[in-house]
């Protein structure tokens, strides 16, 4: 009887213990895809979003380290634009991700210098940092993306139009 | 000896801390720097400095000077910061390429493959597999000697059906510069320089119009050069071959299309067309049977109208409240907005009027009126129409009633209860009062050392400031006061200052003077010709009404397409007070747009059809002496 009960404590303790690393082995913050959204060049501002994957959580990365990494490859992703022959508006030509931070539901993204060459209009930026916000912001516990060049907060892009110094949110757009 | 590392890295970040301290430990024969190693790409030596072998395979630090050039290079750029376990490079293509510490894994694009090796850490930076991402890089290492020599590759060769023609398309490592060395009926044969292949000598296309393609490598390894011979079937033509800024190259070639690509070597990701509804688009809810389409609020000879589109069945109800709250509102039940519809500012003898879905059913109109004033509600042509008077009413006024539209039934409808208290009451945005209600200022963008966009000398700055007079004269002949917030080509704060500064002096302008609203010109540009059309811009709830009057005025003049109205971030709108546009009229970048942009007559029409759509929103301008501020 004490021995049955013992083997009952056991098992009980074994199935807690199963049951606490199956739910924390994988929080599962980001999902196997991420959608990268870009803008259509036909109009400049519908929002279309294809899948990537994304590599899984691996052992050892805490899920704060795994939401940044997933907000870095979409940041990655959506810079570097989908293929050459889609109708995108695109980041000018050179702009790279220099990083990407997350503090509480912003996501920072720090872009090199070269996205001050815009073409001129309202038409590149809006596509551009709509499709910046709309693909962090797809990512669960992201809500805001705030924007640096070369490191640096800006008001405004050189001659530009749309406004940067507070973060930016999918109802911006 | 690889599986073992990749194994171990992917434990805790301890192991890996170890793991490394045991490779710099036991060095030379797990990973050994190769620093007497001599890599060549385009004929010179690269500065490398830190790699390694790992099992046999070459490892290079995502730090070392001779990668950072052969990204230059190659049009590649990298993303990664100390610390960090991803790395992340940006081919030329775009295609990216992922590793991460720890992960043999790496995705090229769209695929994932296993690298020799898992990338690790050591002494404050990564070494990724060298080999893994020269290939997706379509570059190749080859033994010349003592030297391994970092030959571009052409690869990644596709056919495509367009709907009428065949187009080859072709990626390299670096950007290619044919050589044509034949160009005759029966073959095309291109010469590409510095570049080798590992495509398939020979292969059969499918593609109408061409019988055969044959790559064929010559020269050294440090001069290759590859031969693309392309065998046409009789009496097909062929376009010129272009070559992109994406080290690529694509050939049209004519005839029938490919029934269906073929020879693909790179799969491309399904752009899959998953447009999701932007945040804007108030869905139509599924029981909602008919639609308000839209708002035409304005002022009369004897007060002010407005005219609430429906398309479809449904019923109304309307209330207004006692002196002194002068709110009145209508219901429309089982309705749903087709667009949101903002607040419009309105003029006597109602100050404004708020459109919102009230619930999954219902859309409510809210006008907020000056006194009590003599109301009728009556249904229309297209829906229903609010009458409101410049007199005042007296007290025994109806506040209530109910209609129904369409064939919705007639039965009367019970009208809701009246929203206790503050249930229903204008936000701040839509208070505002201009101080000068028969102001309006425009601005013509940029201007002084900003000539914003600009195409064969014409300038935006120059084009915007021609628009804006041109509207001007407009609105001052039909009673208007206006006011430019620059008139000359200067900047409108001082030269040479932050876009910041130069745009909040023209939101001051407006701001300052309590102007009724902001209007400003632009002109769009884009990186190519493909865009064209008039957008108007806005950003805050109070400026969507103006933004639908203006686009639908002056979108489509003289075959301009209609590229809607845009919500956006715009410092411009976005810090004036009152409602405010930018309307980007055309694209500079665009040749038929261009050639709109030099045409006086389109100019002047346009100016007319955006002081229409002025008139539209506010109706003519109050009488004089209506403001304090005149």
């Amino acid at each position: 009887m004490k021995r049955t009960l013992m083997l009952a404590v056991i098992l009980i303790a074994v199935a807690a213990g199963s049951w606490w690393f199956l739910s924390h082995r994988n929080p599962n913050t980001v999902g196997d895809t991420l959608d990268i959204y870009y803008t259509k060049a036909s109009d400049g501002t519908s929002e279309v979003s294809w899948p990537v994957s994304m590599r899984p959580m691996q052992s050892g990365e805490t899920s704060a380290e795994h939401t940044h990494n997933a907000a870095l490859y979409a940041a990655v992703q959506t810079v570097a634009g989908p293929p050459a022959d889609v109708q995108a508006v695109r980041f000018p030509a050179g702009t790279r991700v220099l990083g990407v931070t997350v503090a509480g539901p912003t996501a920072t993204v720090d872009l090199s210098s070269d996205v001050e060459r815009q073409s001129g209009g309202t038409f590149g930026e809006n596509g551009e940092f709509k499709s910046l916000v709309f693909t962090l912001t797809a990512i669960r516990g992201i809500d805001a993306v705030a924007v640096l060049v070369d490191g640096k907060k800006l008001d405004t892009l050189p001659g530009g139009h749309v406004e940067l110094d507070q973060p930016l949110h999918r109802g911006d757009f | 000896m690889s599986n073992w590392i990749s194994h171990c890295t992917a434990g805790t970040s301890s192991i890996r801390t170890l793991l490394a301290l045991l490779l710099l430990l036991i060095g030379a024969g797990v990973a050994r720097a190769d620093a007497a190693q001599t890599f060549v790409f385009a004929g010179k030596t690269l500065p490398v400095a830190h790699v390694a072998t790992v099992g046999g395979k070459l490892a290079i630090s995502v730090r070392d000077p001779g990668l950072a050039q052969l990204l230059r290079a190659t049009g590649a750029s990298m993303t990664w910061n100390p610390g960090e376990r991803y790395v992340l490079f940006t081919t030329a293509e775009p295609q990216i390429v992922s590793f991460a510490v720890g992960d043999a894994r790496y995705d090229v694009g769209p695929r994932s493959a296993q690298a020799g090796f898992a990338p690790y850490e050591m002494s404050g930076t990564v070494y990724v597999p060298f080999d893994e991402l020269l290939s997706a890089l379509y570059l190749a290492p080859k033994r010349d000697g003592d030297a391994i020599v970092i030959q571009p590759q052409l690869a990644a060769f596709d056919v495509r059906g367009n709907g009428s023609e065949s187009v080859l398309v072709a990626r390299a490592g670096i950007p290619l510069k044919p050589r044509i060395v034949e160009e005759s009926a029966s073959q095309l044969v291109y010469a590409f320089d510095g570049v080798g292949t590992t495509l398939d000598r020979s292969r059969a296309i499918r593609a109408e119009g061409i019988r055969a393609i044959t790559f064929a490598q010559s020269g050294t390894v440090r001069a290759p050069v590859t031969t693309v011979t392309i065998a046409l079937a009789p009496g097909t033509g062929h376009g010129r071959l272009e070559t992109d800024d994406r080290n690529g190259f694509s050939l049209a070639i004519g005839g029938a299309a490919a029934s269906e690509p073929v020879a693909v070597a790179t799969p491309e990701p399904t752009a899959a067309a998953a447009a999701t509804p932007g945040p804007q688009a108030t869905p139509a809810p599924a029981n909602a049977v008919a639609t308000v389409t839209g708002i035409d609020a304005h002022a009369g000879p004897n007060g002010y109208s407005v005219d609430i589109a429906v398309a479809g069945d449904a019923t109304y109800d309307w209330h207004r409240l006692r002196d002194p709250d002068n709110r009145f509102w209508i219901d429309i039940h089982g309705a749903a907005l087709s667009a949101p519809i903002g607040d419009v500012v309105g003029s006597d003898p109602v100050d404004a009027v708020r459109v919102r879905q009230l619930d999954a059913t219902t859309v409510r109109v809210a006008l907020s009126l000056a006194g009590q004033k003599r109301l009728d509600v009556q249904p229309s042509a297209d829906g229903v129409k609010v009458s409101v008077y410049s007199e005042d009413a007296g007290d025994d006024v109806a506040r209530a009633g109910t209609g129904a539209l369409g064939n919705a039934s007639a039965v009367a409808v019970a009208p809701t209860p009246v929203p206790s208290g503050d249930a229903w009451k204008f936000g701040a945005r839509s208070t505002y009062v201009a101080t000068n209600p028969r102001l309006i200022v425009i601005d013509p963008g940029h201007g002084g050392s900003d000539p914003g966009a600009g195409r064969g000398g014409l300038r935006e700055a120059d084009l915007a400031l021609d628009m804006a007079k041109r509207l001007r004269d407009i609105l001052v002949a039909r009673g208007w006061q206006v006011v430019l917030t620059r008139t000359a080509d200067v900047d409108v704060y001082k030269p040479n200052d932050t876009a910041r500064d130069e745009l909040q002096a023209r939101d001051d302008i407006a701001n300052n003077a309590g102007a009724r609203m902001l209007v400003s010109i632009h002109v769009n540009s884009f990186i190519n010709a493909g865009p064209r059309g008039t957008t108007t811009y806005y950003s805050k709830p109070s400026d969507v009404a103006l933004a639908q009057a203006v686009q639908a005025s002056a979108a489509g003049v003289l075959g301009t397409k209609d590229d809607g109205i845009v919500k956006s971030h715009l410092y411009v709108t976005l810090h004036a007070t009152m409602p405010a546009v930018l309307v980007e009229t055309a694209f500079i970048s665009n040749p038929d747009d261009l050639a709109k942009l030099t045409s006086p007559d389109w100019l002047q029409k346009l100016a007319l059809e955006i002081a229409d759509g002025v008139k539209k929103y506010a109706g003519a301008p109050p009488a004089p002496g209506q403001s304090a501020n005149q």
